[in-house]
């Protein structure tokens, strides 16, 4: 071996075990779990870097508090509470079933003499951490603003800061729970498939409950005070945390007190019932996923080959590499724990606008909310194939390269073709039903058309470029500013074609408007197509 | 040192081990084979405390599996198969943790550290700068043999040891856990490389679909049962015995 530089520095005492595991995750979550075939370059080792950049962006977005400084103390809260809940119940359940329940490591760490109590608790310890740094950055502005309320003044910080460690506890707590709750009602062994579930739908509660509230607030013309709420404001959880500031630093009502408890009460009883009650289960939980238990005979494939076997979806998927490549989609969309985690719950958050303004527009002026509902619907096969693209297996698709496929053209055809049948397709279904619920006139799906001509476009976008071959791209790569930007890019077309849309239904010109915008997607998509066929293997390094 | 009785485990209606008794004396290398999915590594991920067993027992130094799994994960090393490692460490960072983890102080885990860099001849630069997704198979398994020796277990499962070691590392991780057994400690060594076994181990244990088939060292079994070698031995009893007319078989496919 060559000469070294010397590796025995001092002869420190030990880390306890609760220090190193704290460290481990903490580390593993800013660094990222999987490094295997990342460049240097693109290793996320610069932990700092990537900690002050995602701070400074929700310090940024917060900054928006300070168009309410001059609003009560409780509307100010409930803003600031509202998405503070959504942010950090967002974070906590795209990252909980990963680092509560990751399956690699239990072959590093289950045979360790680690208590699985001391596992959970570091994992825990850094979750909170980690909220706690997101909820103080986002709510940063909004407690100057809360300084200069009317009813506001000194005693707003201290109220806020603490109700926010609440929240982020509360937080960090019912995700735990709910995880806990799963294993204890359903058993160890249908655990994967509920984690996905239960993340879904951890995630539409907190991105509804924060879409709610700070309407409430616009809809009281931004005065609203705890007097004034319905009572039905109790079962919003974002609203206690509001009621806390209030009662400690602002109007103090009644109701602000009677929330302001609800708060302290419902963190505590959660904390207990995540950390306390139910923390043997967690135990069950890891050996559970290290467990390579046979699994039951899958049906669902069967039919799924027929189907692609079959016309008229055997028509659209034109030859052998696209069937292979729908099928390969579908599995992974349909079994793969890893993707499903990232798809659904990432899908989940971009359903909820739609959802808003269609709920908002059942009066006269509805047509914008039912063509953005639409128009909308584009994002969906542009997230589901960017996140498709990475996998932990993604060393598998080597497969692509060694067959004799001239590129990568046959297998994003049917990639993006089973990404629109079996993730757009049902919402698709979904929001047009809900049109006519919401708009008894059938006409009103019309509305729907200027969004459903762009999907294909939009699905060609992450293919066209020569990203989306699925599962081909390591995980830590995903987090790349250029998908970002394309997301963004798409919004703003798709709210601009929505906006086109209804200005001209109710102008009288929908269905001129609707053909010139369907030859331009037309001429669009053959361009990109085009683009995409001619796209050839890079060098695989 | 090792003691198991009745061990099994359970998936369902699937039984992955059987019933499976067996000690194992300080000091004694053991061959543990079997054919895919004969329960090898099950049964070790149950004397490790990875998994719980569905009945019996077993006690690793005299401690109880499962009223004291603690101790008896404080006294084990365990090479899993998947050669699993936290990609996003450098393999520094990754075998302070596993030390940490032991309550080894950082002093003396360093110098431990710096015996296994010299024995598996790695880089030092290596261990510290690259983090180990960007490590070749073959290193990252010798920093995984080193985090499962780093505490110095009187008791230590290999479960495919070898796999992605260069020529040169599996002949020196031969030479060590032949040095290990003489100073006393247990290895249990499942590999599918049988000819490797056949020299490394003082006794071989073969199972088939989780249950004990035979036990008994390399050399009188391979006389008792007339077989010449081990892996005809073993191939006689796990079934591979029509593996060439299979192989035949397959071929004949291609031709027609």
């Amino acid at each position: 071996m060559s000469e070294k530089p010397p590796l025995l520095a001092s002869a420190m005492s030990a880390p306890t075990s609760k220090q190193a595991l704290r460290k481990l995750f903490l580390t593993l979550f800013l660094r990222g779990r999987g490094a295997r075939g990342l460049q240097r370059s693109n290793a996320p080792k610069s932990v700092g870097q990537k900690l002050f950049l995602t701070l400074l962006f929700y310090l940024l977005f917060g900054c928006m508090a300070l168009t309410m400084s001059q609003q009560p103390v409780f509307a100010l809260a409930i803003y600031l509470h509202a998405m503070t809940f959504a942010f950090l119940s967002m974070f906590v359940a795209a990252s909980a079933g990963e680092i509560l329940f990751n399956k690699e490591e239990a072959d590093i760490l289950l045979h360790r003499p680690i208590e699985p109590k001391t596992m959970l608790w570091a994992k825990i310890r850094v979750l909170v951490e980690i909220s706690l740094w997101i909820a103080f950055a986002f709510n940063l502005a909004g407690i100057f603003a809360g300084l200069g309320a009317p009813d506001g003044g000194w005693r707003f910080p201290i109220a806020h800061i603490i109700s926010t460690i609440f929240e982020a506890l509360f937080c960090v707590g019912c995700v735990v729970l709910v995880y806990q709750l799963c294993l204890r009602w359903f058993g160890r062994e249908r655990l994967e498939g509920l984690m996905t579930t239960a993340q879904v739908f951890v995630t539409i509660g907190a991105v509804l409950s924060a879409q709610i509230l700070p309407r409430l607030v616009f809809r009281f013309h931004h005065v609203l005070t705890a007097s004034e709420s319905s009572a039905w404001i109790i079962f919003l959880p974002p609203a206690w945390f509001a009621g806390f500031d209030d009662a400690l630093s602002g109007s103090a009502t009644p109701l602000s007190w009677l929330l302001g408890g609800m708060a302290a009460a419902f963190t505590v009883i959660v904390l207990w019932l995540a950390f306390g009650k139910l923390a043997h289960s967690y135990e069950a939980g890891l050996q559970v996923l290290n467990e390579t238990a046979r699994q039951p005979k899958r049906r669902g494939r069967r039919w799924l080959e027929i189907f692609v076997n079959a016309p008229p979806l055997r028509w659209w998927l034109h030859n052998p590499v696209e069937r292979a490549s729908f099928l390969l989609t579908a599995a992974y969309l349909f079994r793969d724990r890893d993707t499903k985690l990232r798809i659904y719950p990432g899908i989940a958050p971009m359903l909820i606008l739609p959802f808003i303004f269609l709920m908002q527009s059942s009066g006269n002026a509805g047509s914008f909310g039912v063509a953005f509902s639409g128009g909308y619907l584009g994002l969906i096969p542009l997230i589901g194939l960017n996140t498709l693209q990475y996998s932990q297996q993604w060393q598998a698709s080597d497969i692509f390269r060694s067959a004799p496929i001239i590129g990568p053209a046959s297998i994003c055809h049917g990639a993006r073709r089973a990404i629109l049948c079996l993730l757009t397709l049902p919402v698709l279904i979904f929001f047009a039903l809900l049109c006519i619920f919401i708009h008894p006139q059938v006409s009103t799906l019309w509305l729907l058309l200027p969004g459903i001509v762009t999907l294909p476009v939009y699905a060609l976008v992450p293919a066209a470029i020569g990203r989306a071959v699925p599962l081909s791209s390591p995980i830590e790569e995903a987090k790349s500013a250029g998908r970002g930007l394309t997301m963004v890019l798409v919004m703003f077309i798709s709210i601009g074609l929505s906006f086109l849309a209804s200005f001209a239904w109710d102008g009288g010109w929908f269905w001129e408007f609707f053909v010139i915008e369907t030859t331009a997607s037309i001429v669009v998509y053959f361009f990109m197509r085009a683009l995409l066929n001619r796209v050839r293997w890079k060098s695989a390094e | 040192m090792i003691e198991v009785n009745q061990l099994t485990k359970r998936f369902g209606t699937q039984t992955a081990v059987d019933s499976l008794s067996l000690q194992i004396p300080a000091g004694q290398i053991v061959g543990f084979l079997g054919p895919n999915g004969a329960g090898k590594s099950t049964t070790l991920k149950m004397l490790t405390g990875m998994i719980e067993p569905t009945s019996g027992s077993a006690t690793i130094c005299g401690f109880d599996l499962q009223r004291e799994p603690i101790e008896v994960k404080r006294h084990v090393g365990f090479v899993p198969e998947s050669g699993a490692v936290f990609e996003s460490l450098t393999g520094l960072e990754y075998l302070e943790m596993v030390a940490a983890l032991y309550g080894i102080p950082s002093g003396a885990a360093r110098a431990r550290i710096e015996q296994f860099i010299t024995f598996f001849d790695l880089s030092f630069e290596t261990l510290t700068d690259k983090l180990l997704g960007a490590y070749s198979k073959g290193m990252r398994r010798k920093v995984v043999i080193t985090s499962a020796l780093l505490h110095n277990p009187p008791v230590v499962f290999f479960d495919e040891p070898l796999d992605g070691l260069d020529a040169n590392a599996a002949v020196g991780f031969k030479a060590l856990i032949q040095t290990l057994a003489r100073e006393g400690k247990t290895i249990v060594y499942s590999s599918h490389i049988l000819d490797v076994v056949e020299r490394v181990c003082h006794r071989v244990i073969i199972i088939d679909k989780g249950k004990l088939l035979l036990d008994g060292k390399p050399e009188e079994l391979v006389a008792q049962h007339n077989s010449g070698t081990l892996e005809k031995l073993f191939t006689q009893l796990t079934g591979g015995d029509e593996l060439e007319r299979r192989a035949e078989d397959f071929a004949k496919t291609f031709r027609a």
